[in-house]
């Protein structure tokens, strides 16, 4: 079994315990691709069972007519006669082995792998096309001297040892055919045009594999002796070789004219318009005027409701599922066209949404299947859904017993199919997941592309829909979820709403972020399928550009075996040293335009342009038709040789001049959005194929190309400022000596020394110019923007005010200061925030000084809002499984002991504030939470917080501007006064004996509030007693009234509990505050 | 010279005084952890029972719906609360936002915007309100309504018609009283700011209390029988107000504004009765209905027993007339979140939707109320006033009874108290400006 994960299709395993964990081994290892064998007939289920579920069906008429309005549109006569051709955008590709079509393919019998095509018409038809005759194959090298009796020697030999190694396959024949085709191979320069490799056609695609296995490891040749061979073009999934040898991108238009298919006799598939036809006969439209647009696929968003027990998550061997909710809506409409939500038990309705209740969980589930195949939505999106919502549905059923329902593909009677699964590739680290596989539907995890394209600092449906849309979400703590279960009618609406929200908040992520859009474009830059690019890494984006262009050019790639990391790591980037201060100067930023890419270009960087140190010797190239890169390797120029790698990062480039150039010309909105997402995927993909070098587990790693790269940047950073720096001088006739302040992989900071933005501009723009042209074209100096102020801390960190124009800066920008960082209080956040604010948009040092002192006073005052001190850590283990006690964990067992039923679990995220303990007590000990240090009045530890959280930003930041930062700004008189509330609950106090004191001067008193000291002064008391509850009272109103907004009710009860909201603590805190400042003012009434 | 001519002693006229205080105070109830849907519950409860009595006289022949028993294209009555949806509403999350900006985007005084929209909602659910019936810029949130209408094909409910309940009945206006007396209403005395002018302050308590002028001028004097203070009489400089201890000349600057204060209303209340309400400027609570000013703080008026401290709202019965007035916070919170043509029209609006201040809880600071609503009105006023205005307007409705809307400027700026005579409800200005344009 593969740990990593890849093969589209898996047979269902019958429980979900026999699987063996995924071992570890490859977990560090970039991708490796394997296809693994579907056949047709072990995934249907049998015709009895069928009839069985048909019935089931049929008493459920009434439901079946709700459905039905939502199905897609009839087929109009022309298809029905198939007088017209097809053309329909393809959006997902697997294959199914199945028999060989006999009309078709008549010379070919046994089985076959047929391809299938998923996709949309124009019309908005679904369409199966299942293309016939594409043969699974790879290349090896030819032995010198075989001639073709020793190719049918080798024919017949390797069909003995894969019957060998495959005795239960039916199959007649493993090897299908070898032929010889003359190819050369990607590596290194080499002078001959061609030589001869033997291609190797087998009968079904997991052959290759094995056959692979077989060549590798040698096999005994008569007249050649045992030989091994290298083989090329193995590790190709079959879809995507299909695709490749077919033109076919990701998400295409893909027309079969008419004639050229016929109407499949068995129906397999739910689609429209499911048909038989040849893969020679698929006609791939290029991405240009129509073929550019979106055909309206139906998107369904969903989300479910478990009723989970009290002080457990969720588990599907448990818990019923009590709601599902359903958003669909046309790809390129505004509003969804289908609201519905199924509950279980009765639910009240909803204004504007389809509520079906039902009776048993059962029935539920199975409205929620029958829901999928009516309305057969192309693309599934949710938030979380592959690795809780699909798994859940399905679980659920299989211990309910329900075997009809996960048929929630596009083929008939087909199951879907769970497992888990690893990904692990070097950007996006190892994660586990579960992976479903709906034939024919492509899902789309919003949780997972966040995962992958942001970097937040939560990742909660709320706090993402907080962050990117404005807005916060409601949230219902899942203890509370079944109380509204088991209530009546109206608090299962009220949970409906709830559940409804949750399924329209990915379909708006997926609208403003614009990620159909920018999927699908990468899928057709890239070439690979849209469902590869949620669930693989970069490299398979950048192999299958790579493969498509050495097939136009005859050449092929070898199988490298995986060399581990014993091939070592080269030099990185470089960083010009610092020199840290805050500039008040304009700084002038130049900027190298997609450096890595245009080295490449500029040297012609590429495997079949390197030449080996052996060939350097053999073969006296001469001088001129090479270039030596700074790190010592030798590739020819393009005069002698032209490289795959510069020639598709120029196609990418110019491609992507080409979409900015129609995006200025565009007018409508949804072509702008389709021509804005093939530029950023065009970028993208350029600066990946530099990666893909250097990725020493990856497919094909080349660390002298990428080695080269990083040195040539290094260069250009040190030209660059050498350039700089000996022309703008006060001798050169400039104002003032110009001096590189900082440089980074592709950037460098300039002081000019000029004070005007307007002045640095032009010298900029100059130094831009002049540097370029000593430059090999097409790499570029650009100037493009000026910092300033500038306050420059520490490699990668600094911050500036970001100007693009002399009358107005555009915005601050900052890199590397914590503002996000997931273990910082809010309280850092806002602290830098604001300092930054005042000491680079005010301008104002001292204002900035003053307000980080009161800050820290009314810390160590007690009079922070509690909400900006919690820190939340999410909880992936149990206690017992941590190594380490953690500060969360140990709060997490804490809590349980408490109260079970609201107690975080695994999964969940947990707040906690540091308090003050015991003289000695482990930092792990001092963790609590926040809600149970309001509600008892535990003081907390400030001197934490001032040392552990806001110290090292601090000082970050006012270190390059003022001299003593730590003792003016940590340790100045601001810090002598300290107040420290009195716990309520614990230790001494609860022996003590609370007594009356004068609300003056704290003096005991036996009646009353005042002393008689404090008598004369009854007056200005009274104000300051009662301008305290005035401000708690407005605090109070308007957080309720946020909330109130937020759940979107007026006349039902707040019952939000969620955690990630800025204002929960602090809504709990106005509210105990206002009872106490309420017994305050009481005291005076006498 | 007149030499001991018969001096006529001039004796102040009495009145009858009934407080109606007692809906706006809070005595027993405390913060226990209740939220405000409890107020719009009761709000809609009340309300409801009201306007569906209306239905078989307005509209016989429709049938009354809850929002959740709406059907496409059926017209029907529905009763709920409005909620405005503003795109502009400032927020408290607002604090949180990611990017400050560097100027502030809205005008503080104004938040409507022209996407703004109605939404109807019951105990039951929420409907999109359309057509041009009901518009948005002159309702706001919390008001209860009754619409007749349908539900169109996009689930919004198209308004045709809205019900008014219209004023609230009255007690009956009294007609044996046939003299003139006059109750003086003030406001926005503001003592201890750089506006106020102590002159002006100790003009209009002479005038009351019957020190200035001639006879002629004094007998009218003697016919105020009541003085109102609406609110805003003292400013206190709240900097001081941060929780730190105080030093000790600020505390002599915190109650010098109170003490002056006292002095002028011991001068007042030793003449006259004399009601002083909270207002936004004031040493009280926030919230809706604040309640009266401690009488700690005024030592010297309170010891007159003609001196009372007041809720804000505040209501009464002088001589069988009732009032009912504000020190303006609910008609200011109006003019941010609404629009109408002055001042007047805002306070009609809440007489008609009975109700003082549809806006608290949502934008108006309110206590949050678990089984009442104070501010609904249930018998209409023939006073009603509303404190702390920039200028003085006032008009009389007549539909049937009578109503006096009153808004009373404020004093320090403008140097104007309003007196409304209590025989016919007539009202005119006092005016102690010490300006003048010439």
């Amino acid at each position: 079994m593969s740990n990593s994960g890849s093969a589209r299709k898996r047979p269902l395993p019958p429980t979900k315990s026999q699987q063996p964990p995924p071992s570890k081994v490859q977990a560090l290892g970039e991708e490796e691709f394997f296809d693994e064998d579907v056949f047709l007939d072990e995934t249907l289920v049998p015709e009895d069972e069928e009839s069985l579920i048909l019935r089931d069906i049929e008493e459920r008429q009434a439901l079946a007519s709700r459905l039905s309005q939502w199905a897609r549109p009839p087929l109009s006569p022309a298809y029905v006669s198939k007088t017209q051709s097809i053309l329909f955008q393809q959006l997902d590709i697997d294959y199914v082995i199945g028999e060989s079509h006999r009309e078709l393919l008549p010379n070919s019998f046994g089985p076959a792998a047929i391809i299938r095509i998923f996709g949309v018409t124009r019309e908005g038809h679904s369409v199966c096309c299942n293309a016939h005759g594409f043969e699974p194959y790879f290349y090896i090298s030819c032995l010198p001297g075989m001639g073709p009796d020793d190719i049918s020697r080798l024919h017949k030999i390797l069909e003995a040892r894969m019957r060998e190694s495959n005795k239960n396959s039916k199959v007649p024949q493993f090897v299908r055919r070898i032929e010889m085709v003359q190819k050369r191979s990607i590596m290194y320069y080499q002078q001959q045009k061609s030589q001869p490799f033997l291609k190797i056609v087998v009968a079904l695609p997991t052959m290759v594999a094995s056959c692979r296995g077989i060549l590798d490891r040698g096999i005994q040749i008569d007249g050649f002796g045992m030989k091994s061979f290298m083989t090329y073009e193995s590790n190709v999934l079959f879809a995507l070789r299909f695709m490749i040898d077919c033109n076919i991108v990701g998400g295409n238009w893909i027309e079969v004219p008419v004639g050229k298919y016929r109407k499949t006799t068995k129906l397999l598939s739910y689609c429209q318009l499911e048909f038989d036809c040849l893969y020679s006969e698929l006609v791939s439209h290029h991405l240009e005027g129509e073929f550019s647009k979106m055909a309206p696929f139906r998107i369904l968003s969903f989300d479910i409701e478990c009723a989970g027990r009290k002080g457990h998550f969720p588990e599907p061997t448990h818990d019923p599922v009590i709601q599902v909710a359903n958003i669909v809506t046309l790809q390129g409409e505004n509003q969804p066209f289908i609201r519905n939500v199924m509950t279980l038990n009765s639910c009240s309705p909803i204004v504007g949404v389809d509520v079906m209740s039902f009776d048993t969980e059962r029935e539920v589930l199975l409205a929620w299947r029958d829901l999928i195949r009516e309305v057969d939505p192309d693309i599934i999106i949710g938030y979380n859904i592959c690795k809780f919502d699909l798994p859940y549905l399905i679980e659920r059923a299989q211990t309910l017993g329900i075997a009809d329902f996960p048929m929630l593909g596009r083929i008939r009677n087909s199951r879907v199919r769970v497992k888990d699964a690893t990904f692990s590739s070097r950007q996006y680290g190892t994660r586990e997941s579960k992976e479903v596989t709906v034939e024919g539907r492509v899902q789309f995890d919003l949780l997972q592309a966040m995962l992958r394209d942001y970097k937040l600092s939560s990742y909660s449906l709320n706090s993402v829909s907080a962050h990117f849309l404005s807005e916060q979400k409601e949230d219902v703590h899942h203890s509370i979820i079944s109380d509204l279960q088991n209530g009546n009618s109206e608090t299962r609406r009220r949970l409906a709403v709830y559940c409804l929200k949750d399924a329209y908040l990915p379909q708006r992520l997926l609208d403003k972020l614009m990620y159909i859009f920018n999927y699908v474009e990468m899928a057709r830059v890239t070439g690979v399928p849209i469902s590869f690019l949620l669930s693989r890494g970069q490299s398979i984006k950048v192999l299958s550009q790579l493969l498509r262009k050495a097939k136009q050019k005859d050449l092929v790639i070898p199988n490298v075996k995986q060399a581990g990391s014993e091939q070592g790591t080269y030099e990185g980037a470089t960083v010009l040293e610092p020199r840290a201060g805050f500039y008040e100067k304009p700084i002038a930023t130049l900027d190298f335009a997609s450096l890595y890419p245009s080295i490449m270009m500029a040297y012609n960087l590429c495997y079949s342009s390197l030449v080996t140190p052996e060939d350097v010797r053999k073969l006296n190239l001469p001088p001129e038709c090479v270039n030596k890169t700074p790190s010592g390797e030798i590739f020819v120029k393009s005069s002698l040789q032209k490289g795959i790698l510069p020639e598709i990062l120029e196609e990418l480039l110019t491609a992507r001049k080409r979409a900015k150039a129609d995006l200025k010309e565009a007018k409508d909105p949804l072509e702008k959005a389709v021509l804005d997402g093939r530029q950023l995927a065009l970028k993208i993909s350029a600066n990946s194929v530099y990666g893909f070098t250097g990725a020493t587990v990856g497919q094909l790693p080349c660390l002298e190309i990428s080695s080269s790269v990083t040195s040539y940047g290094r260069q250009m950073i040190e030209h660059t400022k050498k350039l700089v720096e000996d022309k703008f001088t006060i001798l050169g006739g400039y104002e003032h000596n110009a001096e590189v302040i900082y440089g980074d992989t592709d950037s460098v900071m300039v002081q000019f020394g000029v004070p005007s933005v307007e002045e640095v501009m032009k010298l900029g723009r100059e130094a831009a110019e002049y540097i370029s042209g000593t430059f090999i074209k097409p790499i570029k100096l650009e100037f493009e923007k000026v910092y300033y102020p500038y306050l420059l801390i520490s490699k990668k960190r600094y911050a500036g005010l970001f100007w693009t124009n002399p009358e107005k800066f555009d915005k601050m920008d900052t890199k590397g200061i914590e503002t996000v960082r997931r273990d910082n209080c809010l309280l850092v956040k806002n602290l830098v925030n604001e300092c930054l604010h005042k000491l680079l948009i005010d301008r104002d040092i001292p204002g900035a000084v003053q307000y980080v002192k009161n800050t820290i006073s009314d810390l160590l005052m007690n009079r922070m809002d509690l909400s900006l001190l919690v820190i939340t850590k999410g909880l992936t283990k149990t206690g017992d499984d941590y190594e380490v006690k953690a500060a969360h964990v140990e709060l997490a067992e804490r809590m349980r002991k408490r109260d079970a039923a609201t107690a975080p679990n695994v999964g969940d995220r947990v707040p906690y504030v540091i308090i003050k303990a015991a003289k000695g007590a482990k930092a792990y000990e001092k963790s609590e939470d926040p809600i149970y240090v309001l509600e008892n009045n535990i003081p907390i530890d400030p001197q934490y917080y001032l040392e552990n959280q806001i110290s090292k930003p601090l000082l970050r930041i006012f270190e390059p501007i003022l001299k003593n930062a730590s003792k003016e700004l940590l340790h100045g008189s601001h810090t002598r006064s300290i107040s420290i509330s009195t716990p309520s609950n614990s230790g001494i106090m609860k022996f003590a004996k609370k007594q009356l004191s004068c609300i003056g001067c704290k003096a005991l008193i036996s009646k009353g509030t005042l002393c008689s000291h404090c008598k004369g002064r009854e007056a200005d008391l009274y104000c300051k007693t009662v301008s305290q509850v005035a401000a708690v009272e407005e605090l109070f109103q308007n957080l309720w009234v946020q909330c109130q907004e937020c759940q979107g009710s007026l006349h039902q009860d707040v019952l939000c509990t969620s955690r990630d909201c800025p204002i929960f603590y602090r809504r709990k805190k106005a509210q105990k505050d206002m009872a106490e400042a309420q017994k305050q003012l009481d005291r005076w009434d006498f | 010279m007149e030499i001991d001519g018969e001096k006529t002693l001039l004796e102040r006229k009495q009145s009858t005084y009934i407080s109606l205080d007692e809906t706006f105070e809070i005595r027993k109830e405390t913060y226990g952890g209740q939220q405000y849907s409890q107020i719009y519950f009761t709000r809609l409860h009340l309300m409801r029972t009201l306007l569906y009595s209306l239905v078989p006289n307005l509209k016989p022949h429709l049938p009354v719906c809850k929002i959740l028993g709406l059907e496409k294209g059926k017209e029907c009555i529905i009763v709920g609360t409005l909620y405005k949806h503003m795109k502009l509403k400032p927020s408290i999350l607002d604090e949180y936002s990611k990017t400050r900006s560097v100027t502030p985007l809205v005008k503080p005084h104004n938040f409507m915007h022209p996407d703004d929209h109605l939404i109807l909602e019951d105990e039951s659910g929420r409907v999109k309100l359309g057509g041009t019936m009901l518009l948005p810029s002159s309702y706001v949130t919390g008001i209860v309504v009754a619409l007749h209408g349908k539900e169109t094909g996009a689930g919004d409910f198209f308004v045709q018609d809205v019900l008014e309940a219209g004023l609230a009945p009255q007690i009956e206006f009294p007609l044996e009283s046939r003299e003139d007396k006059y109750v003086v209403l003030v406001s926005g005395l503001s003592v201890g700011s750089s506006a106020s002018n102590p002159l002006q302050f100790q003009l209009l308590v002479d005038h009351i209390t019957g020190h200035l002028g001639d006879e002629k001028e004094q007998a009218i004097a003697a016919q105020i029988v009541h003085v109102i203070i609406a609110g805003s009489s003292v400013e206190i400089p709240r900097g001081l107000l941060n929780g730190q201890n105080l030093a000790s000349q600020d505390q002599s600057r915190l109650s010098e504004p109170i003490k002056e204060l006292d002095i002028m209303l011991t001068q007042i209340a030793a003449s006259v009765p004399l009601d002083i309400m909270p207002g936004p400027n004031d040493p009280a609570n926030y919230s809706l209905p604040q309640q009266p000013l401690n009488r700690c703080l005024f030592p010297g008026s309170a010891a007159y027993n003609t001196f009372r401290s007041c809720t804000n709202p505040h209501c009464f019965e002088l001589d069988n007339i009732r009032f009912l007035g504000t020190s303006g916070q609910n008609v200011d919170d109006l003019q941010k979140y609404s629009e109408a043509k002055d001042k007047l029209e805002f306070m009609e609006r809440t007489l008609r939707w009975r109700n003082l201040g549809p806006t608290a809880p949502n934008t108006l600071g309110c206590y949050p109320f678990m089984d009442r609503d104070p501010f609904l009105i249930d018998s209409c006023p023939h006073v009603y006033f509303a404190g702390n205005q920039d200028k003085y307007e006032t008009s009389l409705l007549k539909e049937g009874q009578l109503v006096r809307l009153i808004c009373i400027p404020k004093f320090s700026k403008t140097g104007v108290a309003v007196a409304v005579n209590l025989r016919n409800l007539e009202c005119h200005t006092l005016s102690f400006g010490t300006q003048f344009d010439l």
